[in-house]
């Protein structure tokens, strides 16, 4: 700050993702509490993706689609403990797995089309 | 009916989704940065230029990850908190001006007095702190900016959701109601047992706004910690670290070990609620609970008052004309007070029945934390001793937390003796401790900087007779309204009612008079705000408070100067502004004027 004053000011300025990320959280959170599957859904991939999202904006992961699927993977095994051990919240289980399904799927038409799209211009 | 219900969700949660993308598809397209971890390795290579300009409008708010933008923020989230959580009380007194139920109903002041307490313990005072901290502490310590920005940002946004949820249960919706748990939510009560109705949805919509505003505190938390050790300057160092940070350091340490037990005692609540565990229904649950909670909820008070206490303690030597008396024993004590404060959580559960040898160590603990206390008071005494002391309105608003804290601070220490709180718990006597420390000293400070630092974050000077109007209103109306409390607890007068025996008519009408009369200082406060940030006098001077006269300036203030002067080429602020400050001729006589008036 001494050297130059204001510098923040010119110095990674603006992030879309922090506003979803912190919007999924909640509402994945009212999906998964009170059952209501489609929220519950919609938040994890809203959260989901936006963790991507900021992960690869700040260069902390090189490839889309493998944080993607690393998240997928994480949330398909919590999927699994609700909806396969005894704590039976099957519903709920199966909201969090399908959450997962749909993020990879989400990241593999992010990979093979929006992105080739973006580079073209 | 069911599916019909679960199909509109989906539908409405996809188009939300697909809004979301499409939104984003076209921020991605002028959003610009770089990349923070400076990895540069990122797939899609087009996108990464180097950012001159913030977005504009609207949107350069919802994407800032600048922590000054962050930091303003912050401080408007709090202040409109503090604008609902005080008009809540407000109908509350207003309520409680006649003995019998009048005005509302029994269990709308219950739903208030939940709603009144969390929303200005974790929406108004966690967040206008972190409005100091994230405006400030990049700037004392000579930091870029935070070391995670992105995070800071992600800490805040959780913040608006928290509020919404918390305050769910007074929104029409359909067989949702307000939660009534107090803010303290004891089981059974809470987790929905017996015939009343706190099972409602309200109550886990309540619990989970809770939850969030917690994950957001610990994430800010990490943040300052992670910025004080890491991005100091390399003139910034441990021995000549300010004392602002210094309490906010200590601070976040405490989040860092009372919040998340917060937040997995209330997912233990929720999973009683939902999910049919027992951690709370089992034989010595309630104490658990009681348990769980303090061990959060006394740690959480120092949360809240060591940050306003380095406030203070930055601010009042600048206009005492001296530095900071005994500085290393305010640093200790802090550190102590820190320590300590998690010792001392089961002199909340006196009266609970817990073993006599416990409540005797919790006594002792309680009676120390007091000496550190007292030391940061008689330092800042010392410090105005035979000082040169300017009482502008900051000044004021410190002087008038010395005093409000010594209050408060005293009774504290009477109801830490066990015999005494024996009486005492339970009463208005403990309503009037904790406030004239919640109000009477974190609010204070909070206005203290406000006021002290409005130059820097708008540019422009606030108008100097309203805010003294505005400190006498407030410094009155908090002695009235509290004392007639600490009276009221005397007189056995229960907390948490809404209705009380005619005896007790005087006194809380004396309550309700002084709430009123905070309420039009709080106007004040409000009209001057909005009106001086638009209107008021432009600073041209980079030292308004002449603190360079006793050699005082501080960081931030040198920070502010070369800002002034570098405002033409410093790219990053809306045009509009850079044109005023640009255009305007220097006028270093309308200053002075101005900080003769304060003087
Ligand atoms: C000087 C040190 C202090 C001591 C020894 C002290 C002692 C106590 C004691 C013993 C109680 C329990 C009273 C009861 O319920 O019977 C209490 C309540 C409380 N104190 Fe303090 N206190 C001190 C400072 C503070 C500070 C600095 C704050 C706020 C920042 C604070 C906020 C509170 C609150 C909010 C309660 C009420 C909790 C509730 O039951 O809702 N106290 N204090
Ligand atoms: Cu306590």
């Amino acid at each position: 700050m001494d050297e130059a004053p204001g510098l923040s000011d010119q110095y990674r300025t603006a992030s879309p993702w922090p506003v979803f990320i912190a919007l999924g959280i909640p509402i994945s959170e009212l999906g998964l509490l009170f059952g209501l599957f489609p929220l519950a859904v919609g938040g994890l991939l809203l959260f989901g993706g936006s963790v991507v999202g900021i992960l690869k904006e700040s260069g902390y992961v090189a490839s889309t689609i493998r944080a993607v699927t690393a998240l997928a993977v994480i949330f398909f095994a919590f999927g699994a403990g609700l909806a396969f051990t005894d704590i039976a919240l099957v519903t709920r289980g199966y909201a969090v797995i399908a959450a997962a399904i749909l993020l990879v799927v989400g990241g593999v038409v992010f990979e093979l089309f929006v992105r080739e799209q973006r580079q073209t211009f | 009916m069911e599916v019909n219900g679960q199909l509109a969700l989906t539908v409405l949660m996809g188009v939300f989704l697909i809004a979301v993308a499409a939104w984003l598809a076209r921020v991605e397209d002028w959003r610009s940065y770089t990349p923070l971890a400076g990895g540069g390795t990122v797939g899609g290579t087009a996108e990464q230029y180097v950012s001159e300009e913030k977005p504009s409008g609207v949107i350069r708010w919802l994407t800032t990850v600048d922590h000054k933008d962050i930091g303003m923020l912050y401080g408007a989230y709090a202040l409109v908190a503090f604008a609902v959580g005080g008009l809540m009380v407000v109908l509350m007194r207003i309520e409680l001006a006649d003995p019998s139920m009048t005005l509302i109903s029994n269990t709308f002041y219950n739903s208030l007095l939940t709603s009144h307490g969390i929303t200005m313990l974790f929406l108004f005072g966690t967040p206008i702190i972190a409005a100091f901290s994230n405006y400030f502490i990049p700037l004392l310590i000579g930091a870029d900016d935070m070391a995670f920005p992105r995070i800071n940002a992600i800490a805040f946004w959780l913040l608006p959701p928290a509020a919404l949820l918390i305050w769910a249960g007074f929104f029409p919706i359909p067989d949702v109601i307000p939660a009534q748990t107090a803010w303290t939510m004891y089981t059974p009560l809470s987790a929905g047992v017996g015939s009343g109705n706190q099972m409602n949805a309200g109550v886990d919509l309540m619990l989970l706004g809770l939850h969030l505003s917690g994950v957001s505190a610990t994430m800010g938390a990490i943040n300052f910690i992670a910025t004080i050790f890491t991005e100091r300057n390399e003139k910034v160092s441990w021995a000549n670290l300010d004392i602002f940070s210094w309490t906010i350091l200590t601070q976040s340490g405490l989040i860092l070990f009372a919040f998340p037990l917060l937040g997995s005692a209330i997912v233990m609540l929720l999973l009683d609620r939902n999910f049919g565990t027992m951690f709370f229904s089992v034989d010595g649950g309630a104490i658990l609970w009681q348990h769980l909670f303090w061990f959060f909820g006394h740690p959480e008070v120092y949360i809240l008052v060591l940050p306003p206490m380095g406030i203070v303690s930055l601010v009042l030597p600048r206009f005492a004309g001296r530095r900071l008396f005994g500085f290393k024993f305010v640093v200790y004590s802090t550190l102590a007070i820190g320590v300590l404060s998690f010792g001392v959580w089961a002199h909340h559960m006196f009266a609970t029945g817990i073993d006599p040898r416990l409540r005797a160590s919790f006594m002792a603990v309680s009676l120390a934390i007091a000496i550190p206390s007292a030391v940061k008071t008689f330092n800042w005494i010392t410090t105005m001793w035979n000082g040169k002391i300017r009482l502008t309105t900051p000044m004021l608003f410190c002087i008038g937390f010395v005093s409000n804290f010594i209050i408060g601070g005293v009774t504290g220490v009477f109801l830490a003796s066990i015999p005494v709180d024996l009486v005492l718990h339970d009463t208005y006597y403990v309503v009037g401790h904790f406030h004239y420390i919640v109000m009477g000293a974190i609010a204070f400070a909070g206005f203290a900087g406000l006021y002290y630092w409005f130059p820097i974050y708008t540019g422009r000077m606030y108008q100097v007779t309203l805010g003294k109007w505005h400190f006498w209103l407030s410094m009155v109306g908090t002695n009235l309204t509290f004392f007639a409390m600490i009276l009221l607890g005397y007189g056995g007068m229960p907390r948490r009612y809404a209705t009380y025996l005619p005896q007790f008519a005087t006194l809380h009408q004396v309550a309700t008079v002084g709430a009123l009369i905070l309420l039009v200082g709080q106007i004040i406060f409000v009209w001057n705000f909005v009106q001086s940030w638009l209107e008021g006098r432009e600073v041209q001077d980079g030292d308004p408070w002449d603190l360079a006269d006793d050699d005082l300036v501080t960081a931030e203030w040198t920070w502010f100067e070369r800002k002034l002067e570098t405002a033409v080429t410093d790219g990053g602020e809306d045009e509009t502004e850079l044109a005023t400050d640009g255009g305007q001729t220097v006028d270093d006589t309308d200053a002075d004027a101005e900080s003769a008036d304060d003087a």
